[in-house]
């Protein structure tokens, strides 16, 4: 007993505070003498995006983050109440799916934001709140999310998820990547759903404006130890927390030690925002290779969700013509 | 102090929840249509989004009906060292399912058990598996 309350203790202090800035170690090279950031990494953790309200600090204690991850791990093996909408779903944890049986990146800190030092994302523009409510009505006028393909969402219709980035971001489960490096490039390959982003590094210009793609097009540059990407050219239709087709994302790639990298990301969109905002992540290492999620192939539940849809559309139907004949 | 981290807590979990579905089950299954299905496993597909288990099942008129049982994207479980062979075809399954709104015989399975009632996957492990490695 004792002895498992000094190892945890033990291990509790071994807990990396995100944000301290690597002393000695240095990245092993590329054979072309690159920083060496390959290998498979996750951002899968329980720290969220923005500091939660009544939290007034930048860091947990280790006992209060183990007390987080305990309570959190427990709510994620909680199962649902049978026979309520919520109970409609397989249990993810069968599926080795919550973050309790994936590797964590673990960091005391209480939100991935760290600047505004509130650790919450900074005011909305006007014209970021017009676009979002003008989003709304026209995604309204489509009518039922359900009805159309048109009208699913990107994820639903396997055509990008939240983590593809960027920013790299917890996609919920499967969070992780594998980055390769080859003389003059770097490839990130994102296991949800599948993205590869390969980012030139020998100093070309971005594109033209009016070539936009949907995870933008990134630049890449060495600074000391740090690899510096600027992504911008996105093209507004997957939006990054309400973002707009001027988002520019700059990320910053450190290698802490052999199983960490630093990752930090600055948007900068002031369309969307008042002020750029940053946040940071650990990107821990993790076991590869990544089996390919080849979403589209398997994606039957666009058929079933329609199959669905036209069969409550036919009851209504028939409702209301049963109702007519009255 | 206490009452303090407890409030902190939830907040936290309330904002980390994140959307684990790709897509909405409820509007693909029905809550009004909850199955206990039990058959023997006709094949597995280990695909994504979603990983599918096809089920012969007996009904009560004697004759088989192969049923279609949604499950989990398959990549964590194959990090844990699970194979498409890890669940041998012919293995008895009991699921806890909803069936689909269009009424075929299709459902999500809310929980997979086998005959001994243990749940398939628990850690990774199933007859067969290779445990709980990651």
């Amino acid at each position: 007993m004792k002895l498992s309350v000094v190892v945890g203790i033990v291990m509790l202090a071994a807990i990396p505070i995100a944000g301290q800035q690597p002393s000695t170690y240095k990245a092993p090279r590329t054979p072309d003498g690159q920083p060496d950031l390959q290998g498979f990494w996750t951002n899968s953790t329980y720290t969220p995006l923005e500091r939660p309200d009544g939290v007034t600090k930048e860091f947990y204690t280790p006992e209060e983050l183990a007390e987080v991850e305990k309570r959190a791990a427990a709510r994620e093996s909680e199962q649902t109440e049978p026979g309520t909408v919520a109970d409609v779903h397989y249990d993810f944890s069968q599926f080795g799916l919550d973050n309790s049986q994936a590797t964590l990146a673990r960091s005391l800190r209480t939100s991935l934001i760290v600047d505004p030092p509130t650790g919450k994302m900074p005011p909305v523009t006007p014209e970021g709140r017009k676009r979002a409510a003008d989003l709304a009505a026209a995604r309204k006028a489509l009518g039922n999310v359900n009805d159309a393909v048109q009208n699913m969402s990107n994820g639903g219709r396997c055509i990008i998820m939240g983590g593809s980035g960027p920013p790299l971001m917890d996609a919920g489960y499967n969070a992780n990547y594998h980055i390769v490096q080859a003389p003059g490039y770097v490839m990130i390959l994102t296991e949800m759903i599948h993205d590869a982003r390969i980012i030139p590094l020998d100093g070309r210009p971005q594109p033209p404006s009016g070539l936009r793609q949907w995870m933008g097009v990134s630049r890449g540059r060495w600074e000391g130890e740090t690899l510096v990407v600027e992504t911008t050219n996105f093209n507004g239709r997957n939006p990054f927390r309400g973002s707009s087709e001027n988002l520019k994302v700059i990320e910053r790639f450190t290698r802490l030690a052999d199983d960490a990298i630093q990752y930090r990301f600055t948007v900068e969109d002031p369309s969307t925002w008042e002020i750029p905002w940053t946040a940071e992540e650990r990107l821990q290492h993790t076991e590869g290779p990544i089996f390919e999620h080849a979403c589209h192939e398997g994606n039957y539940g666009i058929a079933n969700t329609l199959a669905g849809a036209r069969l409550e559309e036919k009851k209504a139907a028939e409702e209301a013509a049963a109702g007519g004949a009255k | 102090m206490k009452r303090a981290l407890a409030a902190l807590v939830a907040g936290l979990i309330l904002i980390a929840a994140p959307v684990r579905a790709h897509h909405s089950f409820s509007a693909e299954f029905d809550v009004n249509k909850p199955l206990k299905l039990e058959g023997t496993l006709k094949k597995w597909e280990m695909v994504n989004p979603h990983s599918w288990f096809h089920l012969d099942v007996k009904g009560p008129d004697g004759k088989i009906v192969t049923w279609m049982v949604e499950g989990g994207s398959p990549n964590q479980l194959i990090r844990m060292g699970v194979t498409k062979n890890t669940v041998p075809i012919g293995t008895t399954l009991l699921v806890d399912a909803y069936q689909a709104k269009d009424g075929t015989a299709k459902a999500v399975g809310r929980n997979f058990v086998l005959p001994d009632g243990s749940r398939l996957f628990l850690g990774g492990s199933a007859p067969g598996g290779d445990g709980g490695t990651k």
